[in-house]
């Protein structure tokens, strides 16, 4: 590897928005890098608190620097990289050889880099032979790319470029908080907030709800779990008052009428008993979508994280559609990808279902080109596999994974019914984490194996308007340190795999692009070099095209060019419990200050320090009827666990919903109380409407419980353990 | 395999098409043979919004409910146009007025209810004979005659055109009776440019579902809105006028006081009854609907159902001494599909097993809501209870500004909702329905649901920006204080600022308040 430069324009590590930064070394600074905001059309030299300290983590003293394997007594020991290695090997191989290809199975992320992602799902299905492969990806973007697969026939987040909001009078933004979690995207609300014209859907009046204020907008606040009623709504008023774009629905799309009859038996009124929307801010926000001054649809989890997510998303997708406002060029449907590479993540084979491309696993074609490229017999590529719930609910289960691989995920914190997943995770065979901490999940692993942070190494990452950035090194990794690259080549020859395994990722970013040719996001004109040039490429970006910065213009990706229009109906849910006594509904997101579990954000110290810990919002007059004071600690609880929060009294969240941020470990956890309940189309699970008795915990006094909360390690800065 | 089992239902409005949805795909599968019988020969469409369509609000397709199309398709047969006359319950079939016979295993009653006609002079002859037979189901609907030229009960598409004619043409229309539909109709009229006036008996509109002061509250609405509301007027006779054309039309409805009140179109609201007489005729006992358990089942036969307005969901065990039975059919399109919902999954159930949700469709809360624009009007459950009654159980939380047409009721057990009302509160209205429908206790504080749609609801916890504690930049989690800090220790600009404490940093939208804040903490030492 070549030394690295003393700079590099590259863009931050954490979410899908990836703010262009530029890193200065400085070998005598508080930090290895320098961090800059960097000019570039997402985020206009902008940083939140997140990018600004980025760079904290490279030096952090709770890096782990060595292979650790697991001692019979349950401490680390430092290991050689071969040992490690041998050791992993010889295990998956007898796994393998006694339990089958299938008992080893791969949990792979969002934030890994499109070359890491790609060379994972190769791994997995030709190294180990296995179709257990899926990635926490299927946590937050499955719902709206199920959605966008089958009305658009392909899903890129956003199908335009982030900056086309800029000329909006309208956006619909629907349970998206982008004020705490993608702050620099606020920026491309202003036209729309100075046009009156930014409508915010969430139950909680949020950071960006507030953005609606002083006449800049309308916020929608719907009881938890009804989106899909209130799209329902929007729809049935759009085609009531004439305001459908009907040359549009003829021309472009097919199945309007089934739609309008799906809509037809949802009435203002009847949304509104529903959804607790007032019938005139329905009809307000259905005249100004319609209004023909450029309008946006953007759906964010708030809405898809449900057992219904893949429905409302493309009640969504329906209401755009119905309004003409796809493919249009000043008008749009999108959804917000939250993860760094949520977007490439999905592209390249990590799924469960998928292959390179975007390609289907079941499809011959797909699975003859891909193995062309792997220069295999495409029998020897596995069939489907099963997605992450179902993956990680068989863990240590007869016939189920028992090794287990993770690479860039906290599955005990960030997946749903964690104590579950704990469970799981412990009765393994062998449990591999690579990871640059000792997350919660690499806490429970035989062996840990550090890797690379984002300013040491390089790569790509597609963002969430479907653009293809580069990663640049500015700093070479710490010796003991090593590529997840270099990890699958050296496990792939051990394992006497076919096939290659490159360890350069430009190398690997041309199979990559070979790979998904001809597939729905087709990379085959890139290369490193030419991202190299700073060109904007969006997918598909074709060999011997100029890529596609707007999606769908003359067609959406079907033999007849024409957006499906799928009518979808709300489930009645007759069962739910009275809201009576402490039975409130539980919703989760994030904060401004942490990002995803927090196993990087809870270890720089300015954004634990901000947010030391989970606080759970009440609204304060079922705060006064349950006996809760500001400050107080409650208990959350239900059937699968308790978490214990301090209470935060607030008018911006509505009285029958509390709110939890799901970053904290231990008994801080969210999803201690989340149900491993699945949507039917896209395998998400339900984060966002949980059943939970909320009680006061007077009889702790509030030193106490910060003091037990430390000790359970969710307090203030995580203190390295040495490798106990 | 077994033969498929047989079903047949009777009528075929919205709460019968949705039923035919929930088997679609059992009678796709072969499992299921439907057959269905509906005396009107248009496909359902939604009554609910006849309203709408009746004052041109809505179009024809926007009545559109169901895709009778794919249903013939899956295999359903659909017999439109003809009616059932005779049910054989030993052998099991029904017999059509085209004498063709269908046998059945199961038998669905979803013949809803007919428009009621009052008992008025004039009126006689349109008025149906009570002892009539169901030997031709058009038959059953009617009297000897028509109903007089000018009168009208809205119930079908036919009634809305009639009605639109006039509310086209800006006539003056007489609406008889002041229920929700009345109430809903004689709004839309007159925001289409008809004049209109609403008679009724009592003192107030909507007496059925509002308390005395929702009642009162919705009346001056109406009549802000431009109705003429006629309350305590009972209505007697018809008084008519010959046409060129030699018919007698409509002219005047002449109250028992001697008040006349005239106009080009009477429009008749006056509630609607069960169709019952089949059922009765074959048996099966019928109060105001037909008599089904909780699992909507005949009290009198185990393979016959009722649903929607024909059925009165109610235990055997609350039948009264003397025969009758308490409650009758909800009347309202929300239960009717609920229950046509759970019937079909639990008649697919009985041919390929599968979880069916436990549900007593019966005892729901029905909440009422005005549909009209402008005028919010939401009211549930019993609202009679006196707030000053300490004998009493209940409490009662009351609200009312008469002068700007807001008033609420909330009559609560143990902190939930035994019945509300709320008149010109939108938000509120709507939360209160929530919490009605699901069982929710209420906040200690009942004001906070008043201040949903108080004129400062939505305005920051800390109204004041410039509070120490209040966020500048987003972005970055910045206060007013962090600047001034930083301003006192020398920052001058908005770089400056944003070097030290990264406000502006981000996506650069609070720039200019930075900048405010810097000269605000600037003047001083300017004048000093």
């Amino acid at each position: 590897m070549s030394a690295a430069p003393a700079a590099a324009d590259t863009h931050c590590p954490y979410c899908a928005l990836q703010c262009a930064m530029s890193l200065t070394v400085s070998p005598s600074g508080p930090t290895p890098v320098t961090v800059a905001g960097r000019a570039f059309p997402t985020n206009r030299g902008g940083l939140c608190k997140k990018g600004w300290t980025s760079a904290e983590l490279l030096g952090s003293a709770g890096r782990v620097l060595q292979p650790l394997v697991r001692r019979p007594d349950g401490g680390f020991d430092e290991a050689s990289w071969d040992a490690a290695l041998d050791l992993i090997a010889d295990r998956l191989r007898d796994s393998r050889a006694r339990f089958g290809a299938d008992s080893v199975g791969v949990f792979g992320g969002g934030g890994l880099t499109n070359e890491k992602a790609y060379q994972l799902g190769k791994f997995a299905r030709l190294a180990l032979g296995t179709s257990r492969i899926d990635y926490n990806g299927r946590f937050c973007m499955s719902s709206a790319a199920a959605a966008g697969n089958r009305a658009f026939g392909a899903d890129r987040g956003l199908p335009f470029p982030v900056e086309d909001l800029d000329a909006a009078t309208t956006i619909l933004l629907l349970g998206s908080n982008v004020a705490a979690t993608m702050p620099p995207f606020i920026a491309h609300l202003a036209g729309a907030r100075a046009a009156g014209g930014l409508i915010v859907c969430d139950p909680r009046r949020s950071s960006t709800a507030r953005l609606t204020e002083d006449g800049a907008g309308i916020h929608l606040q719907p009881a938890p779990g009804t989106d899909l009623i209130l799209l329902l709504g929007l729809t049935h008023i759009v085609i009531t008052e004439g305001l459908a774009d009907i040359g549009y629905l003829e021309s472009r799309t097919t199945g309007f009428d089934a739609v309008r009859r799906s809509a037809n038996v949802w009435w203002p009124e009847r949304v509104q008993a529903a959804t607790g929307v007032p019938v005139a801010q329905l009809r307000a926000v259905a005249r100004r979508l319609a209004d023909g001054r450029g309008s946006y649809i953007l759906t964010g989890r708030g809405v898809e994280q449900h057992v219904d997510g893949t429905d409302t998303a493309t009640a969504a997708i329906n209401l755009a559609l119905v309004l003409g406002l796809v493919g249009t060029g000043r008008s749009g449907y999108g959804t917000l990808t939250g993860q760094g590479n949520g977007q490439g993540g999905r592209e390249h084979g990590q799924k469960c279902d998928q292959l390179p491309g975007y390609r289907k696993i079941t499809d011959p074609s797909a699975r003859a080109h891909v193995a062309g490229v792997w220069g295999v017999d495409a029998a020897v590529i596995p069939g489907p596999g099963v997605p992450a719930v179902e993956l990680l609910a068989e863990l240590g289960r007869a016939g189920g994974v028992r090794c287990l691989l993770v690479h860039g995920s906290n599955v005990v914190v960030s997946a749903p019914d964690v104590s579950a997943v704990r469970a799981g995770l412990e009765a393994l065979d062998l449990l591999v984490v690579c990871d640059f901490f000792l997350s919660e999940t690499a806490l429970l692993a035989d062996v840990v194996l550090p890797v690379t942070q984002w300013a040491e190494e390089e790569g790509t990452m597609t963002s969430l308007e479907g653009r293809v950035l580069r990663r640049q090194r500015a700093l070479d990794a710490p010796a003991g340190v090593r590529s997840e690259l270099w990890i699958m080549a050296e496990l792939a020859r051990r394992l006497d795999a076919p096939s290659t395994y490159s360890t350069v990722p430009s190398e690997v970013f041309d199979e990559l692009a070979r790979a998904s040719a001809g597939g729905i996001a087709d990379y085959s004109g890139l290369s490193h070099a030419l991202l190299d040039t700073g060109a904007a490429a969006y997918w598909p970006f074709a060999a011997g095209t100029r890529g596609t910065p707007r999606l769908f213009l003359d067609g959406f990706a079907f033999p007849d060019r024409r957006a499906r229009l799928i009518a979808v109906y709300p489930r009645i849910n007759a069962d739910a419990p009275a809201q009576v006594g402490g039975v409130l509904t539980l919703i989760t997101g994030r904060l401004l200050e942490h990002y995803q579990s927090g196993a990087q954000t809870r270890r720089v110290p300015e954004l634990i320090n901000a947010r030391p810990e989970a606080t759970v919002q009440i609204h304060p007059a079922t705060a006064a009827r349950l006996g809760i004071v500001d400050g107080d600690i409650a208990s959350i609880s239900n059937a699968r666990g308790t978490v214990e929060a301090m209470a935060e009294v607030t008018i911006n969240i509505r009285h029958d919903t509390v709110f939890l941020p799901f970053h904290y470990a231990g008994s801080q956890c969210a999803n201690l109380l989340t149900e491993a309940a699945v949507d039917p189309v896209s395998a998400m699970p339900e984060f966002k409407r949980t059943v939970v008795t909320v009680a006061a915990l007077r009889a702790v006094p509030a030193v106490v419980a910060g003091a037990a909360a430390a000790a359970a390690g969710t307090g203030a800065v995580i203190e390295e353990s040495e490798y106990v | 395999m077994s033969r498929p089992t047989r079903i047949v239902l009777i009528g075929y409005g919205p709460v019968g098409a949705r039923f035919v949805e929930g088997l679609v795909a059992p009678v796709r599968a072969g499992s299921i043979e439907l057959t269905v019988v509906g005396a009107e020969t248009h496909t359902a469409y939604n009554r609910v919004l006849l309203a709408d369509y009746a004052v041109g609000r809505a179009d024809r397709a926007r009545l559109d409910l169901t895709d009778t199309a794919a249903a013939v398709e899956a295999g359903v047969r659909i017999r439109l146009g003809e009616s059932a006359v005779a049910i054989d319950r030993d052998r099991q079939s029904v017999r059509l007025d085209s004498c063709d016979t269908l046998p059945y295993d199961r038998l669905v009653f979803a013949t809803g209810a007919r428009a009621n006609l009052p008992s008025l002079v004039g009126l006689e002859a349109a008025r149906r004979d009570r002892r009539s037979r169901p030997g031709a189901a058009a038959a059953l609907d009617r009297g000897p005659e028509a109903l007089p030229h000018g009168v009208v009960a809205l119930r079908d598409l036919a009634d809305a055109d009639t009605v639109l004619e006039a509310v086209t043409a800006g006539r003056r229309i007489v609406v008889l009776g002041a229920g929700v539909l009345g109430m809903e109709i004689a709004l839309a009229a007159s925001e289409r440019g008809a004049s209109v006036v609403a008679v009724f008996h009592g003192d107030i509109p909507m007496g059925r579902q509002l308390d005395s002061g929702g009642g009162r509250a919705l009346r001056r609405a109406a009549h802000d809105a431009g109705v003429t509301m006629a309350p305590h007027s009972r209505a007697e006779s018809l008084q008519f006028r010959h046409r060129e054309d030699g018919e007698e039309h409509f002219d005047a409805l002449v109250c028992a006081d001697g008040k006349l009140i005239e106009g080009d179109l009477l429009l008749l609201s006056c509630g609607v009854g069960a169709r019952t007489e089949l059922a009765e005729q074959s048996g099966l006992r019928a109060t105001s609907g037909i008599l089904v358990d909780e699992q909507l089942r005949s009290w009198d036969d185990p393979d016959i159902f009722a649903i929607g307005d024909c059925a009165h969901v109610a235990s055997r065990s609350t039948a009264l001494p003397d025969g009758r039975v308490p409650g009758g059919p909800a009347g309202l399109i929300g239960p009717g599909w609920r229950q046509a919902d759970w019937l079909a999954s639990r008649l697919a159930a009985e041919v390929s097993p599968a979880e069916v949700a436990t549900l007593s469709p019966g005892d729901r809360p029905l909440v009422v809501m005005l549909k009209a624009e402008g005028i919010d009007v939401v009211a549930g459950g019993n609202v009679s209870a006196d707030p000053w009654d300490e004998s009493s159980a209940l409490e009662t939380t009351l609200w009312a500004d008469p002068a700007r047409g807001t008033y609420a009721k909330m009559v609560t057990r143990d902190g939930v909702l035994e019945g509300f009302v709320a008149v010109g509160l939108p938000r509120a209205g709507a939360e209160l329905t929530l919490l009605f429908e699901r069982g929710g206790e209420l906040p200690e504080d009942r004001s906070t649901l008043l201040r949903l749609d108080a004129s400062d609801a939505g305005a920051a916890a800390t109204a004041d920006s410039h509070a120490p504690d209040a966020t500048v930049c987003w972005c970055n989690g910045v206060s007013v204080q962090h600047i001034l800090t930083a301003a006192e220790e020398g920052a001058t600009t908005v770089e400056e600022v944003g070097a030290c404490t990264r406000a502006g940093t981000g996506c650069g939208g609070c720039k200019g308040r930075i900048a405010e804040l810097l000269a605000q903490s600037a003047a001083p030492v300017a004048t000093r």
